[in-house]
């Protein structure tokens, strides 16, 4: 019953939910959004034990006095802010407002913004010119990087009288030609393969996600 | 935190719960207005063409499967991604370090999660033979729950109970950002030997990967999101792309069954590059009802 129940169910709503996706049936609109609905509420129960074993663990982290414990405090008092502030004030209260415009968003963007960094770091490995490959991709990379700088047609266009814009060009080529067809070739190997997995957990034959192991 | 909480089956049976007391209510609604609806059609025939094709294609994926059952061995070309897991954890239980398992941004409902958790059986049931630490911080709390249950399911099957630490695998934030500075936080400090990346990814994907390059680690990365796909081959060395992400569970199982469908998948592939190369040699003949057709379906 164990195994039974959640796979009669997953064969059950995933049969349901493909046949919604080609019937504009209002019953069928409705089970749709219906059941994605039920999918939602389910949410909310996971959270609060989601948060517990976030709780749990920096207490145990302060208790056992782990490496760099103090830091566990942090959490629990801005935890404790937002939770203190949120509940009573609601999402539009001055003081929750700016915690979140002021800390929560800046402390984002800081991380988005160390991308430039790690980008140049992994551009610099990827592009080194050892190999045939490598050198195409850094050939490639620095039309494309000249293409997109205004500058860069500029430049061209002042020391080559000919071939107007051609930075800009040459690259568009390349984004509309080797690269959207390399993109398009994975995007059909991702569709079939997510098509053949949910066959597979629709059918019951992949089961691993409930926690044993196939055709048990 | 001691004992099991909520496993995977009381989750659904909790969401059937409530959802059937949901469906009363709706249905009550739904009568009052499904009067001021207007297309009351059973089959929108626009998609019939989608309809078909996918029908076609899973009846060849689940032929392919049953026709496994025969026990014809199937020949399965070699992912390098997914030879080097045996590799990876076998590293990282020498040099006695943790393995830090990532999930991604994706949901439970999210397909590319479902192939990461698969993938994640596979390593739990070899680090629970090797009693190596699994660290896995999840992002999203329906994923914690359903992975704490399948790892722990994972070690039982071993018959290792013992090794299985429920602390290991945790909650951290639902916010992108915050979530990679706490993973990036994690690997500077334990410096695990090995890093999966498998699952859906945003712009967190090379700040993840950049990170576990810097720690010396082992990284095999997977990922449905192609915009990605680049930065985990520029930082990770060893990278699932396209479909081998889904067909990893088959692949490390070895089960008939599931290599049978990756077998369908390859049909499907063919049945994809024979229209690609009929539509272009009809186009070079000037013939254009193959590329309309396809142009107008949808």
């Amino acid at each position: 019953m164990r195994r039974q129940v959640p796979l009669i169910l997953c064969f059950a709503f995933g049969i349901i939910m493909a046949l919604t996706e080609f019937s504009p049936h209002p019953i069928s609109q409705w089970l749709n959004e219906e059941i994605i609905d039920w999918a939602l509420v389910i949410g909310p129960f996971a959270l609060v034990l989601a948060v517990a074993t976030l709780v749990q663990s920096h207490w145990t982290r302060i208790r056992r006095r782990s490496e760099y414990w103090q830091y566990s405090f942090l959490v629990f008092i801005g935890m404790a802010a937002m939770v203190l502030i949120g509940i009573p004030g609601g999402q539009r209260h001055e003081a929750f407002v700016w915690l979140f415009r002021y800390v929560q968003v800046p402390m984002d963007a800081t991380m988005f913004s160390l991308l430039a960094f790690f980008i140049a770091s992994a551009a610099y490995r990827a592009f080194r010119a050892r190999t045939l490959e490598a050198t195409l991709l850094l050939a490639a990379a620095l039309i494309v990087m000249i293409g997109n700088a205004p500058v860069g047609d500029l430049i061209w266009n002042t020391i080559m009288p000919f071939q107007d814009n051609f930075p800009s060009t040459a690259r568009q080529w390349i984004l509309d030609n080797p690269n959207l067809s390399a993109r398009r070739g994975i995007i059909l190997g991702i569709s079939l393969g997510v098509i053949s997995q949910s066959i597979r957990i629709i059918l019951g034959i992949e089961r691993s996600y409930l926690g044993g192991v196939e055709g048990d | 935190m001691k004992g099991q909480r909520f496993s995977c089956p009381v989750l659904v049976v909790q969401g059937l719960v409530i959802s059937l007391l949901v469906l009363g209510c709706g249905l009550n609604a739904f009568a009052q207005e499904a009067t001021t609806t207007e297309d009351t059609r059973l089959f929108d025939t626009a998609k019939i063409w989608i309809f078909l094709a996918v029908i076609l294609y899973s009846a060849t994926v689940v032929y392919c499967i049953y026709h496994a059952r025969s026990g014809k061995e199937l020949f399965i070309r070699r992912i390098p991604g997914l030879e080097a897991v045996d590799e990876a954890i076998g590293r990282a239980t020498e040099m006695g370090r943790s393995i830090m398992y990532i999930l991604g941004l994706g949901g439970v409902s999210n397909v590319a999660t479902i192939a990461s958790m698969n993938i994640l059986s596979q390593v739990a049931q070899k680090t629970a033979d090797y009693e190596t630490p699994l660290r896995v911080p999840c992002n999203d709390p329906i994923v914690m729950n359903v992975v704490q249950e399948m790892v722990k399911t994972a070690y039982l099957n071993e018959g290792r109970p013992d090794a299985y630490n429920e602390e290991n695998i945790f909650f951290l934030t639902e916010s992108q950002f915050a979530y990679a500075a706490g993973v990036d936080g994690m690997m500077v400090r334990e410096k695990p030997a090995a890093v999966f990346l498998q699952g859906t990814f945003f712009a967190e994907s090379l700040i993840l990967a950049e990170t576990g390059n810097s720690i010396g680690a082992i990284q095999i990365a997977g990922t449905d999101k192609e915009h990605q796909l680049p930065f985990f081959i520029a930082a990770c060395d060893y990278t699932l792309i396209g479909e081998e992400l889904f067909a990893a569970s088959a692949y490390l199982s070895r089960e008939p069954m599931l290599l049978g469908s990756l077998k369908g998948q390859d049909y499907g592939k063919v049945m994809i590059f024979g229209a690609i190369v009929i539509g272009v040699i009809l186009e070079l003949f000037g013939i254009t009802w193959m590329t309309t057709f396809f142009q107008r379906v949808r």
